[in-house]
């Protein structure tokens, strides 16, 4: 009897630990170990009105309400014009068709964008905040 | 060559239309060209314009009474014509009136005539005496200046009628005794011849007892005798006789001599206006003649014309009547004058000062006239003539200045209708110069001419004919010039060179199909940069420096080198620094292809100035062309 009582506390502490670990895994990937994000430089909009040519090819994250949809093609994208947190003035990104959903006017966005030629401000993934 | 030949057509001209003008040319009157008929034309009715402005000014100005017709040379007062004098000595002796004070004198010499006035009245005493004495002191009124001799008149008039009654008189004896020399000489006649029938029957008898044998030659010696007596005799009594009857009709023609000479007098003084001296006349008159002589019988042409439409027997009381009637007038208009005076109604005053003054100008009731309301009188009369002969000159200048000074002169001058019709006139005037330029600028010379003529003819001063003549002669002169100057400056690009001697140049070429439409380009397109430039301007007072900014921006797509348009950006760019920061560097960026960076730029430009439309509008063409960039690279990567 107190065999068959061992075997049960046994297994029991093994799927605690299992799923302690599981818990940690998830901890860990959703607060930044691992988040494409968090691990990226907020766009100097200042530096960028300035002189867009100076940070061709450089990634950057933005958090910005969108203000208004300056432009849109069917099977290419939408150009935005995005007021950025940090202040300065509106900043146009283009958000491909395959990375945007329904973007609204007003909405806020985290955004991980790369500076592609002409200094257009590529959005590659966005996710609300 | 051709342009040569217009240019001098054109001086001539001008020439001619201002000798015309200044008076230089002949007077003959010159063919007057047919009214252009293009929109940029003055009215048609230039001419009539100016006859309205001078009907209008006559009316206004001329302080002559409507019974004072000068033109006529006649006075018309109650149906009654006076013969007017020119308007020149009319008005000499109006203003000498004006100018004139009151005397002493002439005081007494109104009571000296109203008393031998009233001392020839029916009512008092006619004796001769009486009679008498009143003939005396015509020769008092007589020593007065005023009077101006005509008591003499009177006087001698009187005493002639005295002189050829009394020698009427003496004639009368002399006829009674010529009367009785005649009976007693035809006695003498008749007895006579009697007396030598009886002798010669006497001396027949003792012829044939005496001498029987001789007897023939003495009875035909006594035969021839008797009657030569007898015929001499009787031409005594034939001389009688004609004396008798000379006599008979001297003292009648001398009768008749005398009144008709004191109705011919009293008729001269009436139509010359001194009722007083016509009064006493016919005063003398009526106490020498009987009531049967009264009907006159001379001076019936002048009565004629004094009293145009009636067909009455002219009498003296007549006269006298209407001497009568007239000094009441003039009374009665003394008294209207003074009270328009004194009522703030200068013009009436004057019209009615001068209606009374002709009627009753040797009457010493004009002076219950006061001295000073003369002489404001004086100031106004000459006003108003000067005026009137400025009108006529068209001088409207002028005439704007009289009416002025007329109006703070006289209340009741119509001060504002003269002023707005010198406007309109001189309005016409400049609209037909104006019109002249664009048909000279155009190269239409016939139309150009007219317009010219037009505006000589309504206002011959106008000051813009002659910066017409002035343009014209440059333009003459410059015609052959134009073409390499409009070279020279389209080639360094100089627009503003070329608009500044536009006239100039839009004369000189006026027939060049190559040059033409390229001055008339750049005309067009600087007057839109100045229009833009002054729209900047104002936008810029009402406190919005960023649309005078855009204003000016879209100015300098025209011309980015315009000289005034700079200035003006240069002055405002400090107060819309930021905002132009931004735009250069989207246009800039733009420029470069660099579509999202000049999207940016222009995105941070429009959050400063929200309205912008160059914000507006590059947005739209970078974003279209962004969008176009990336549609092109996607087509690319699927492929």
């Amino acid at each position: 009897m107190p065999t068959l009582l061992a075997k049960p506390r046994k297994s029991a502490s093994i799927w605690i630990g299992v799923s302690l670990m599981v818990s940690l895994l998830v901890v860990a990937l959703t607060s930044g170990c691992g988040d494409k994000f968090s691990d990226l430089e907020v766009l100097p909009t200042e530096s960028y009105m300035k002189k867009p040519g100076d940070f061709l090819g450089n990634t950057y994250t933005i958090r910005a309400q969108i203000d208004s949809q300056v432009k849109w093609e069917k099977g290419v994208g939408r150009i935005l014009a995005v007021l950025p947190e940090s202040g300065g003035a509106r900043l146009p990104v283009f958000v491909p068709d395959a990375v945007g959903g329904n973007l609204h006017i007003g909405q806020r966005y985290e955004m991980r964008a790369r500076i592609e030629a002409g200094g257009l401000i590529y959005v590659e993934s966005l996710r609300k905040y | 060559m051709l342009k040569v030949c217009a240019s001098i057509s054109l001086g001539l001209v001008l020439g001619q239309i201002t000798s015309h003008a200044q008076g230089y040319a002949p007077a003959a009157a010159p063919a007057r060209p047919a009214p252009a008929s293009a929109g940029m034309s003055a009215p048609v009715g230039g001419m009539f314009e100016s006859n309205t402005f001078l009907e209008m000014a006559s009316r206004a100005f001329d302080p002559s009474s409507d019974s004072m017709d000068f033109e006529n040379g006649s006075f018309a007062w109650k149906g009654r014509t006076f013969n007017l004098t020119s308007q020149r000595a009319f008005r000499s002796r109006f203003e000498r009136f004006l100018l004139a004070s009151p005397t002493e004198e002439e005081e007494s010499y109104a009571l000296l005539m109203d008393d031998v006035l009233q001392r020839l009245s029916v009512a008092n005493d006619r004796s001769d005496d009486a009679i008498l004495e009143t003939w005396e002191m015509l020769f008092r009124a007589a020593r007065f200046d005023t009077d101006g001799g005509n008591s003499t008149i009177v006087a001698n008039q009187v005493f002639n009628a005295w002189r050829i009654r009394k020698e009427m008189r003496g004639t009368a004896l002399t006829q009674r005794e010529l009367a009785d020399m005649r009976r007693h000489q035809q006695t003498v006649v008749a007895n006579r011849a009697l007396i030598l029938e009886k002798i010669q029957e006497q001396k027949e008898h003792e012829s044939v007892r005496t001498t029987s044998d001789k007897g023939g030659k003495g009875k035909e010696a006594n035969a021839g005798a008797l009657p030569t007596e007898g015929a001499f005799r009787a031409l005594e009594l034939a001389e009688t006789e004609a004396k008798l009857i000379a006599m008979e009709g001297q003292a009648a023609l001398t009768g008749i001599q005398a009144k008709l000479q004191m109705q011919s007098q009293i008729v001269a003084f009436l139509v010359q206006r001194r009722y007083q001296h016509a009064l006493l006349l016919s005063g003398f008159y009526q106490l020498l003649f009987k009531g049967s002589q009264q009907q006159l019988e001379v001076g019936k042409g002048e009565l004629k014309s004094f009293f145009p439409n009636t067909d009455m027997v002219f009498t003296v009381d007549m006269m006298a009547f209407v001497a009568n009637e007239a000094i009441t007038d003039v009374n009665k208009g003394v008294v209207a004058v003074n009270t328009a005076y004194a009522e703030d109604r200068a013009i009436i005053a004057l019209e009615r000062l001068q209606e009374t003054f002709f009627l009753g100008e040797y009457m010493p009731e004009l002076n219950a006239i006061p001295v000073e309301q003369r002489r404001m009188l004086l100031d106004l009369y000459r006003d108003m003539m000067e005026a009137v002969e400025l009108a006529e000159a068209k001088d409207y200048n002028g005439v704007a200045q009289y009416a002025e000074r007329i109006g703070l002169i006289a209340k009741d001058f119509p001060k504002m209708r003269v002023l707005s019709s010198v406007e309109t006139a001189k309005s016409m005037s400049d609209m037909a110069v104006f019109a002249a330029s664009q048909y000279r600028n155009l190269g239409d010379i016939d139309k150009a001419r007219a317009e010219l003529q037009q505006a000589i003819d309504i206002w011959p001063s106008n000051p813009s004919i002659r910066e017409f003549q002035q343009e014209t002669t440059k333009l003459a002169t410059a015609g052959s010039q134009g073409v390499q100057i409009f070279d020279d400056l389209y080639k360094r690009s100089d627009h503003r060179g070329i608009y500044d001697r536009r006239m100039d140049l839009g004369f000189a070429l006026a027939e060049d199909p190559v040059r033409r439409p390229l001055l008339m380009e750049v005309i067009e397109q600087v007057s839109t940069i100045d229009l833009l430039v002054a729209q900047s301007a104002e936008a810029l007072k009402q406190g919005d420096p960023y649309v005078a900014w855009e204003l000016l921006a879209e100015a300098a797509k025209f011309d980015p080198n315009d000289a005034p348009m700079n200035r003006a950006r240069a002055e405002l760019a400090p107060r819309v620094a930021d905002f132009v920061v931004y735009l250069d560097r989207a246009q800039r960026q733009a420029a470069e292809a660099q579509h999202a960076g000049s999207l940016a730029a222009f995105l941070a430009a429009q959050d400063i100035y929200p309205a912008s439309r160059m914000c507006r509008e590059g947005i739209e063409r970078e974003s279209s062309a962004l969008m176009a960039q990336l549609s092109e690279q996607a087509e690319t990567g699927e492929e």
